[in-house]
């Protein structure tokens, strides 16, 4: 039966209103005993089945809505007064739970514009609800004393006060967090830190840790992103002592930077630690695979560790390579004094370098082959090929074999994007000097191969320079007459004489194919094959 | 087995020859030949490439090899005109995929290429994951677990201790993956990084971003070794765009020609000469991207999709390794002058890095590697045509146009590859920084391109 909604405080503290589950008022008390984890429902998504409790505003803010008549002390729940009131001998009692299942519970806000006033969102726990209408649709009371923010509920207030100003975490673009996930999460699409790291690099100039000091590469490269020089130098004498070492490396490095005098000091410190420490990998020997690779490793791993883009807030501790010593220096000349750390323990270096036995890694073990020697290596045959194509030319042999100079001379088929290789038909280096080549052919047949006969001003240069123009094969016969003639004057038979003949006609008629554009073989027949 | 060069042949002064002149008249046989078969007259091909087999032998020296594999990739070029006659010649050639990875394994351990690919791009992504807790790398074709191993171990020693690592790795085999990622596992258990593979099998371009699963929160890398060239193939009929103003008519009326001297086919000419004497038919189609402009870039939908899908997911670092030679252009004989020169480079020092003993191994690197590149650069067109390798300034032109923003690499990665050359005594290697990317050269010739790169806010 409906009870006044007003009524809130009875003796037996019943509220009751409306109920669509079910018609007995039964109590809207929720129980406050712990029982056994009870099934949450999704929120926002009450059990359909459960009974719906509208409370009034003001039994939802009430608190301390029990009040002993003796002292008049306030409680919040019937079963703590009752509990008081022991203390004070009354007859007390103490309400069981109900026996018979226990009706699932939910709450309505009493504000109608309030989205959970709806009973199909209705909350499905009393302090919720209670902290709910406090927050949502009540005054804010309790302010943090450090900075502005208000609050309406005393629990959120007290829980924010113990966070404010103990913000730890703050990103490069300035947003501050206490939470250190949330703060990594941030930094990970923050775009300050994108742009940071796009723009703080070529990255600090690096000299080689302290135990690969004398293979290093070339100190000149150290600093920007020049172009770095040769390969390293090949190790020179490993038994070179590590300071001395040092200084040549670092004397470049030092006039890029400003400190210099303190470098030199801390480096050596930490070199002769790591030397003593890794004692295993301290034979700097190149020509030892395995322990240059445990060194490598070593140094992969420590050459890692140090900051890179972000300056650290504090000074960081770094290992004790070079590297980080200098790009320390390079970001924070006043941090000269960075920590110096040993890098990861000597055990570490000799289990990575042990990897290698694992099958494949990246740092296995070292081979001895000489390279090829480079006169007979496939490149060098093609840069030659390339060479004598581009400077040889018979002018006499060719006038002789009575080309007509008649072509126009845009060499449109080498303009494709040019390797060296496309040199041999021939764009500059035209030259008439091999005029007595023709007599040398018996005993030089390679250049016979260079005799692409083309020469500065006969017809067959322009040939060669090729044309796109149709003109270019105009002169068939031409073409035909000089390589007829090219073997018939001088045979097609075995001798050597021939040979070169044959080259050179090769290298005429390669010309004169090569010179008409860079055609494709139909694409359509290509493409429908498959 | 290996032609005694000369023998049989029309021509008994090529068995008197030097290798350095065979070498020389090699080059300048093929040169011809690709020139004819561009040109699409087939009898002239046909006659050169029985000149080249003459004198090229896959066991010979370096540039008999280079020929045999170029000649074979024209060979099988002209030989798709015949679709039917290629479809039944191939038709029981079977792929073995474990030789496949045998293969890639065995250039992985001959060649310093990856390796240093694998040091500067863990070198690359440990510095831009510093301070990072969740990291999540996506390797692009995962088939090497040393990378990652070295990764696990660098991550393990850094001073604000390992991260949360999570490395999606992507391939077509799954046995490769199990096993990458059985070996990881096992890594990552013994240096205590808590750690998460993830396979995908999937090809490259159909790949689901959606598989990927990249949650908020963590930082994102990806590592592309070798991959992204293959996304450029296209089907170029339907490329608009590409063709420079003669193109279409010249493309006709070679097809047109081709045609005919295909249908006039003359008997066999005998002497080179006659053969060099043939009719060359004229055709001119000047390569579109050459003519336009040395930079201009090949349109492809495929990578703009794909670089695009990455681009949302707002990589923190993306290292792109790359063959460093321009093997994707229009006309063929570019290709083959391109490829001529940078497997040359690469033939020499796959032999100069490999023990003479194992000159089988080498053989099949060669054969199944290289071999099977050059026949794809040169047989084939369209959307099978997948080792569009280019070079390194259309690379960033392409990358920047997608939203990426440059990361310079370090000059720490690049001494660590140094000093990984050096630890192997690998000779005649050497490592240029070009804008902030590096070149893996060898004795000067730029092989491999290695740049990072990171999402952009356009």
């Amino acid at each position: 039966m409906p009870a006044d909604l007003d009524n809130s405080s009875t003796a037996s503290g019943e509220v009751s209103g409306s109920s669509s589950g079910g018609n007995n008022p039964s109590q809207p008390q929720q129980s406050t005993t712990a029982t056994p984890k009870k099934k949450r429902n999704l929120p926002g998504m009450p059990d359909p089945a459960a009974e719906v409790i509208a409370l009034s505003p003001k039994t939802l803010m009430a608190t301390n809505r029990f009040v002993c008549e003796i002292c008049n002390k306030g409680f919040q729940r019937d079963q703590n007064l009752q509990l008081h009131r022991r203390g004070h001998n009354l007859p007390w009692k103490l309400r069981q739970r109900s026996g018979k299942d226990v009706k699932k519970r939910v709450y309505v806000c009493p504000e109608v514009s309030c989205v959970h006033h709806d009973p199909s969102r209705a909350l499905g726990d009393l302090t919720g609800i209670k902290k709910h209408f406090c927050r949502k649709h009540g005054e804010k009371k309790w302010k943090c004393d450090k900075c502005s923010k208000k609050y309406a509920v005393q629990s959120d207030w007290k829980a924010h006060s113990k966070i404010c100003g103990t913000r730890e975490y703050k990103c490069d673009c300035g947003t501050l967090f206490s939470r250190r996930d949330s703060f990594i999460t941030h930094r990970a699409f923050c775009d300050a830190l994108a742009e940071e790291s796009g723009r703080a690099h070529p990255r600090h100039p690096t000299p080689p840790p302290p135990s690969n000091r004398s293979t290093g590469p070339d100190p000149t490269a150290i600093v920007d992103s020049a172009p770095p020089p040769a390969p390293p130098a090949p190790p020179p004498s490993q038994s070179s002592a590590p300071s001395s070492s040092v200084s040549p490396i670092h004397s470049p490095e030092l006039i890029e930077t400003q400190d210099p005098a303190p470098i030199i000091e801390e480096p050596l410190a930490p070199v002769a630690t790591v030397n003593a420490s890794c004692s295993s990998s301290s034979t700097i020997s190149s020509s030892n695979g395995s322990t240059t690779s445990t060194v490598f490793a070593s140094l992969f791993a420590s050459s890692t560790t140090a900051s890179e883009t972000t300056p650290p807030p504090q000074p960081q501790q770094e290992t004790h390579s070079f590297t980080d010593l200098i790009r320390a220096m390079a970001s924070h000349p006043d941090h000269t004094h960075t920590t110096v750390e040993l890098a990861p323990p000597p055990t570490e270096p000799i289990s990575l370098c042990l990897s290698t036995s694992h099958g494949s890694s990246i740092f296995g073990q070292e081979r001895h082959y000489a390279p090829q020697p480079p006169s007979m290596s496939a490149t060098a045959l093609l840069q030659k090929a390339a060479q004598m194509g581009s400077s040889a030319t018979n002018a006499s042999l060719l006038r002789g074999l009575g080309i007509v100079s008649s072509a126009s001379s845009s060499l449109s088929s080498s303009s494709s994007p040019s390797p060296a290789q496309l040199d041999i038909w021939g764009q500059r280096h035209m030259e008439a000097d091999n005029s007595s080549v023709h007599h040398h052919q018996h005993q030089h047949p390679v250049l016979g191969l260079g005799l692409l006969p083309c020469d500065g001003g006969s017809g067959l240069k322009e040939l060669m320079m090729g044309s796109t123009s149709s003109s270019v094969f105009g002169p068939k016969h031409a073409t035909l007459d000089f390589l007829g003639l090219g073997m018939a004057a001088v045979g097609a038979g075995p001798s050597s004489g021939g040979l070169s003949a044959l080259i050179t006609s090769i290298g005429g008629g390669l010309d004169v194919a090569a010179s008409f554009g860079a055609g494709e073989f139909s694409g359509k027949d290509i493409g429908s094959s498959s | 087995m290996s032609l005694s060069p000369g023998l049989g042949s029309p021509f008994p002064w090529l068995r008197d020859l030097q290798p350095e002149e065979r070498g020389l008249c090699l080059i300048q046989l093929l040169h011809a030949c690709a020139n004819h078969v561009a040109a699409g007259s087939v009898e002239n091909a046909n006659v050169g490439l029985g000149h080249i087999s003459h004198l090229a032998s896959p066991d010979g020296d370096t540039m008999q090899r280079i020929a045999a594999y170029f000649t074979e990739a024209l060979a099988d070029r002209m030989l798709k005109v015949w679709p039917g006659l290629y479809k039944a010649l191939n038709s029981t050639k079977t792929r073995s995929p474990s030789e496949e990875i045998i293969v890639q394994k065995l250039f992985f351990e001959l060649c310093p290429f990856l390796k240093l690919s694998y040091v500067i791009t863990n070198q690359a992504i440990v510095e831009a994951m510093e301070g990072e807790k969740m990291i999540h790398i996506i390797d692009l074709h995962s088939f090497e677990p040393a990378q990652w191993i070295e990764l696990l171990r660098t991550l393990s020693a850094r001073p604000e201790g390992p991260p949360h690592l999570r490395i999606t790795g992507i391939h077509e085999q799954k046995e490769v993956l199990d096993q990458m990622g059985a070996r990881l596992v096992e890594e990552a258990e013994k240096l205590d990084i808590p750690f998460q593979f993830n396979s995908i099998v999937s090809k490259l371009e159909n790949l689901d971003l959606e598989r990927l699963r990249v949650k908020t929160g963590e930082a994102l890398a990806v590592s592309s070794v070798l991959q992204l060239h293959s996304l450029l193939a296209t089907d170029e009929a339907e490329v608009v765009g590409r063709v420079s103003p003669s193109a279409p008519a010249s493309k006709s009326a070679s097809h047109n020609n081709h045609i005919q001297k295909f249908m006039q086919m003359n008997q066999h000419q005998k002497t080179l000469g006659e053969w060099l004497e043939k009719d060359v038919v004229h055709y001119h189609c000047s390569s579109p991207d050459s003519a336009l402009s040395p930079l201009s870039l090949a349109p492809s939908p495929n990578m703009g999709t794909f670089l695009g899908a990455f681009w949302a997911l707002s990589p923190k670092i993306m290292v792109v390794t790359e063959q460093e030679s321009d093997h994707n252009g229009y006309s063929l004989t570019e290709r083959v002058s391109e490829a001529m020169n940078f497997y040359a480079a690469l033939f020499d020092c796959l032999e100069s890095s490999t023990d003479p003993r194992a000159s089988l191994e080498r053989q099949k690197v060669e054969k199944m590697l290289f071999g099977k590149e050059i026949k794809n650069i040169i047989a084939c067109e369209g959307n099978e045509r997948r080792e569009r390798h280019e070079k390194l300034e259309k690379w960033i032109l392409r990358l920047e146009l997608a939203g990426f923003g440059r990361v310079p690499l370090s000059y720490d990665g690049m001494w660590q590859a140094n000093r990984l050359l050096q630890s192997y005594n690998y000779g005649g290697y050497k490592i240029k920084d070009k804008k902030g990317c590096l070149l893996i050269c060898w004795h000067d010739r730029p092989l491999y391109s290695i740049s990072a790169w990171r999402h952009r806010r356009q």
